[in-house]
């Protein structure tokens, strides 16, 4: 109550200062509107207009640093000034230049994107938070003049506080358009990016377009052909609008590198007019390069996992999550691996790497009972050997609660396939043999979508009849 | 009753002073005796202080008493592996690169013509060619085409290799320290060119134990023989285990008869009455044990009851019986002769689904000094067809997933010709400073041709790999960094890669 009392005696101020001076506020409110409908005398249609605009235009990212340092600057005079006079009334010339550089930003801005015919939702966004800014700024100009006299009184750590939030607001959008959406995010530790939405890449996130091609389009091309900017009516942030094209037609010709246009754009030499990445971006490096070459070269397929020719050491899987902590089984663990029959190890050194359930000393008597033992070991298995195992189909419905599971060995057994279904909530499940077993093509279609899986092996199967099979290989498929 | 007197059984000792021999000789016994009871003495106190000191902590850390399946104790592997087992086919003798993976096409025009001594540079020529006046470049005799997506040159005498080339990783730049067989054998099994050192699957066998408790965790397969080819000796020190227990050498197979001999009870001995002898024995010989604390008597042990296991799994594993037909279709007719490099193959195959962890096949004859035009092409026949049924077969049954399947031989050789060049013949010198060898299946990336040689197939300029840089790519993909899977051995940390700084070949990981 008294809060709300204290800000209208405020706004009582502010009124009778303003009767005093209206001139004052009439400007204000009139330099506010023209700001303000700046952007619909210039609406960003998505066409190139006059080259000077953009050649102005393109001082905006220098113009654009000198309000937000001004703007930063200002709250520290504020601060400091509760006790050194001087810095408070540097504060106020501080504020002025805040402004009007704001303002000579927002015309280069604008000049830069209605001169190029940059559109997209970024640009909208930044431009907004750019026209809100200034006028913000306006309103503190004005009201600052009547809180001289005394103290700062609190409503002005207010506006300032809301001043520093749009900065921030429109400055991440301006960032973002320059670098890149996920420029923060990219190498931000797995564990604070699983907060942070997950991009959806492509349906095939093990594909070589996904891993390869997708992520060099996307720091270095998504910029400007993206959801931020559609330069040239072309998108490159997705498989589709990548083979789509743009205004002067496709730009990837599978089969065909030569006459893909991407590839054409980004071999020119630097100083050509037409060379890609353009203004100046990070160009394409030689290999990335070679990766879309290549990858054009074999039918630029969006699911493909490999490309002939191409080796990538950096091209790691990513990691898989940490089983959990099975210290206190370890005792029975180490039992079973001094004894004869069916035994856990460990895959590695590391224990959140997992255990493996090894059946080969046990053979053929290691059946959907004994399996079943296991169960209380199974969210830390992360692969199954039961090949030439007794293991049936009621076996398989065990299996679909080792939810770590992934690599599952089931060759030459009597698994028919009638439960694999229960396997598909696997989500980790990569591997799965079943070479040698009954299994049909119904009873592995569960499997069709399933993108994890990367390796199905149905050799010797009716699924895969033997003829087929010698050069069939569904893992590179 | 009188009682022979040697007979251990008298109850009154009777020492040779007793016995009617001349006094001379019953001197020289009294003498002998003595000194044969101190030195008896004397060792056993020294076997003691020895083995105090073997057992200071690293003996009971090492598995000198604990089985081998004690893996966690060794913290292997040191990060999850992609393979879990390999199969190393060994071409002993050589294989000329030059002939079969190295294409040069610019050499047909040089033929005959002298190879630039720049070339050559500084390099030590063996016996056989330093006394050459001259030294042709011979071209490779057989045409060069591209195969599989990758459109890699192979040579027209690996029409089988040639269909798989798109699933190899073959590295052109492999090079090697010695320039005759016995050193370089040693040196890519062994890491050392002189014998006493663990071979590489000794320290895999050491390193991650075994898989499959009924049979050998490293098994050595050799091929027969052909006695029209040049065949280098191989000896056990290439599957010793050095100074690691004798657990892990590998057990060869036999390529002709029986794979294991005396493996089969003898006729009127069953199962059980062979049981209860190895238990007998066994007894005595932890009591041997208890007394002498010799180590190697628990790997005989433990040989002793891996012998009696595998008179069941080996039959199993060598009864072909049971393979279809499309087996058969893919190896080819050799493959059901014992002790051809298919039927190897196929064995290796079948050692794979059995848990063997590294299997080496060892196949002699590449050593072509004279007549390239009348062996490479037998030697090519031999093996060809057995590598692509190999990893083919791998590949369909989905164990080349966790499989690493290696193709190599100890160093390469010169293109230029020993002996007399001509049109239809020529002879080709050991060469270390380059040679091809392949890779595929796990933890390597198909379809990549690493490293380059200049245009005489003779220096590397791009990308070297060393033999030790080999093995420890190697152990990376069975999960072990190779600077810290070492052995306390005299004094020194022993590795696989020895002293000298190797490293892992990251272009070629997958």
């Amino acid at each position: 109550m008294s809060a709300a009392a204290k800000l209208g005696d405020a706004g009582r101020v502010v009124l009778r200062r303003a009767r005093r001076i209206p001139r004052v506020w009439v400007s204000t409110v009139c330099a506010a509107i023209v700001i303000a409908i700046l952007p619909f005398l210039f609406p960003l249609d998505g066409k190139a207009h006059a080259d000077w605009m953009q050649f102005l235009g393109r001082f905006h990212p220098l113009l654009v640093h000198l309000p937000i340092g001004f703007i930063v600057l200002l709250p520290l005079l504020e601060f400091a000034g509760m006790k050194r006079q001087s810095l408070r009334d540097a504060a106020g010339f501080v504020l002025w230049v805040a402004f009007a550089s704001c303002v000579l930003a927002i015309v280069f801005g604008l000049l830069l994107a209605y001169g190029s015919g940059e559109i997209g939702s970024t640009v909208t966004g930044h431009m907004r938070g750019g026209i809100v800014l200034a006028i913000e700024l306006l309103l503190l100009l004005v009201v600052r003049q009547s809180w001289l006299a005394g103290p700062q009184p609190r409503s002005f750590f207010i506006l300032v506080t809301i001043v520093l939030v749009t900065l921030a607001w429109t400055a991440h959008h301006g960032g973002s358009l320059t670098h890149g959406s996920d420029y923060l995010t990219r190498y931000m530790p797995a564990t604070l990016k699983r907060f942070v939405a997950p991009s959806a890449v492509s349906a095939h996130p093990h594909s070589f377009f996904a891993r390869h091609v997708y992520t060099v389009l996307d720091t270095k091309c998504v910029a400007c052909h993206g959801t931020n900017k559609e330069q040239g009516g072309l998108r490159l942030d997705s498989y589709e609008s990548l083979m789509a094209g743009g205004k002067d037609g496709v730009v990837i010709a599978p089969r065909n590198p030569d006459g893909s246009l991407l590839l054409k754009k980004v071999t020119l030499p630097p100083n050509d007019p037409h060379f890609m990445p353009a203004e100046g971006r990070t160009p394409l490096t030689p290999e990335e390069i070679a990766r879309i070459r290549a990858w054009v070269l074999a039918g630029a397929s969006s699911d493909a996992t490999s490309v002939p020719g191409i080796f990538i050491a950096e091209d790691q899987e990513e990691a898989p999550p940490p089983v959990g902590d099975y210290s206190g089984l370890m005792g029975e663990i180490r039992q079973m691996q001094q004894s004869q029959g069916a035994k856990l190890v460990s895959v590695s050194a590391n224990p959140s790497d997992g255990l493996i359930l090894r059946t080969t000393d046990a053979a053929a008597s290691f059946d959907d009972a004994q399996l079943a033992k296991f169960q209380r070991f199974a969210p830390f298995i992360v692969e199954a050997e039961l090949g030439r195992t007794a293991v049936t189909d009621a076996g398989v419905e065990t299996l679909s609660q080792f939810t770590n599971l992934r690599a599952l060995h089931l060759e030459d057994t009597a698994v028919s396939g009638r439960t694999l279904a229960k396997l598909s909530s696997l989500s980790q499940l990569s591997y799965l043999n079943l070479s040698g077993t009954k299994v049909t093509s119904e009873g592995i279609a569960i499997f069709k979508n399933k993108s994890s899986l990367r390796h199905l092996h149905l050799f010797n199967t009716p699924a895969e009849p033997v003829s087929t099979a010698e050069s069939g290989d569904r893992s590179t498929q | 009753m009188k009682q022979h007197p040697l007979c251990s059984d008298c109850e009154d000792k009777i020492t040779p002073i007793d016995l009617p021999i001349p006094a001379g000789l019953k001197k020289e016994w009294s003498a002998c005796e003595s000194r044969r009871q101190f030195l008896g003495r004397a060792g056993k106190v020294l076997g003691w202080a020895s083995l105090a000191t073997l057992f200071g902590e690293a003996s009971l850390r090492h598995s000198v008493f604990a089985s081998a399946s004690d893996e966690n104790d060794l913290k292997l592997p040191h990060f999850a592996p992609k393979a879990k087992r390999a199969i190393y086919l060994f071409m002993s003798g050589a294989p000329p690169q030059v002939d079969l993976f190295d294409y040069k096409p610019n050499l047909a025009a040089q033929f005959n013509a002298d190879m630039p001594a720049s070339v050559r540079g500084n390099q030590q020529l063996t016996g056989m060619t330093a006394g050459q006046a001259r030294f042709p470049v011979a071209p490779a005799h057989w045409p060069f085409r591209q195969h599989g997506k990758t459109g890699t040159w192979i040579s027209d005498l690996l029409p089988y290799t040639a269909r798989m080339v798109d699933d190899l990783t073959f590295i052109k730049s492999l090079n090697t320290d010695a320039i005759n067989h016995e050193p370089a054998i040693m040196l890519i099994n062994t890491g050392n060119m002189n014998a006493g050192k663990p071979c590489l699957g000794a320290w895999l066998a050491y390193g991650l134990g075994s898989m499959n408790d009924n049979l050998p965790t490293f098994v050595v397969l050799q091929t027969k023989t052909n006695p029209k080819e040049n065949n280098q000796p191989v000896s056990s020190r290439l599957w010793s285990s050095g100074f690691l227990s004798s657990e892990f050498a590998g057990v060869g197979l036999r390529s002709v008869g029986d794979p294991v001999l005396y493996l089969q009870d003898p006729a009127g001995v069953d199962r059980e009455t062979r049981r209860k002898m190895l238990d007998a024995v066994e007894e005595i010989n932890r009591q041997t044990l208890a007394e002498v604390g010799d180590p190697e008597t628990n790997s005989r042990i433990a040989q002793y009851e891996m012998a009696f296991r595998m008179q069941s799994s080996v039959p199993e594993l060598t009864d072909l019986s049971k393979e279809p037909q499309s087996t058969w279709d893919l190896y080819g007719p050799d493959a059901k002769q014992p002790g051809t490099f298919a039927y190897n193959c196929l064995l290796a195959r079948r050692m794979a689904e059995r848990g063997v962890r590294f299997t080496q096949i060892y196949k002699r004859g590449w050593d072509v000094h004279d007549n390239v035009v009348g062996n490479l092409p037998i030697l090519c026949q031999e093996t060809d067809q057995g590598c692509y049924a190999l990893v083919t077969d791998l590949k369909r049954r989905g164990l080349l997933d966790d499989t690493l399947v290696i193709w190599a031989g100890e160093f390469g050789r010169t293109v230029y010709s020993q002996g007399g060049l001509s049109q239809e013949n020529y002879g080709r010198d050991h060469h270390p400073r380059c040679f091809t060898a392949w890779m595929a299946g796990a933890g390597v990336r198909p379809a990549v041709a690493f490293g380059e040689t200049d245009d005489y197939s003779y220096n590397v300029v791009k990308d070297p790999v060393h033999v030790r840089d080999f093995n420890a790519t190697i152990l990376h993909c069975l999960g072990i960094d190779h600077n810290r899977f070492t052995y306390e051995f005299q004094g020194l940390h022993q590795k696989l890669t020895s002293p000298v700084p190797a490293f892992v070949v990251q272009g070629i990981l997958a």
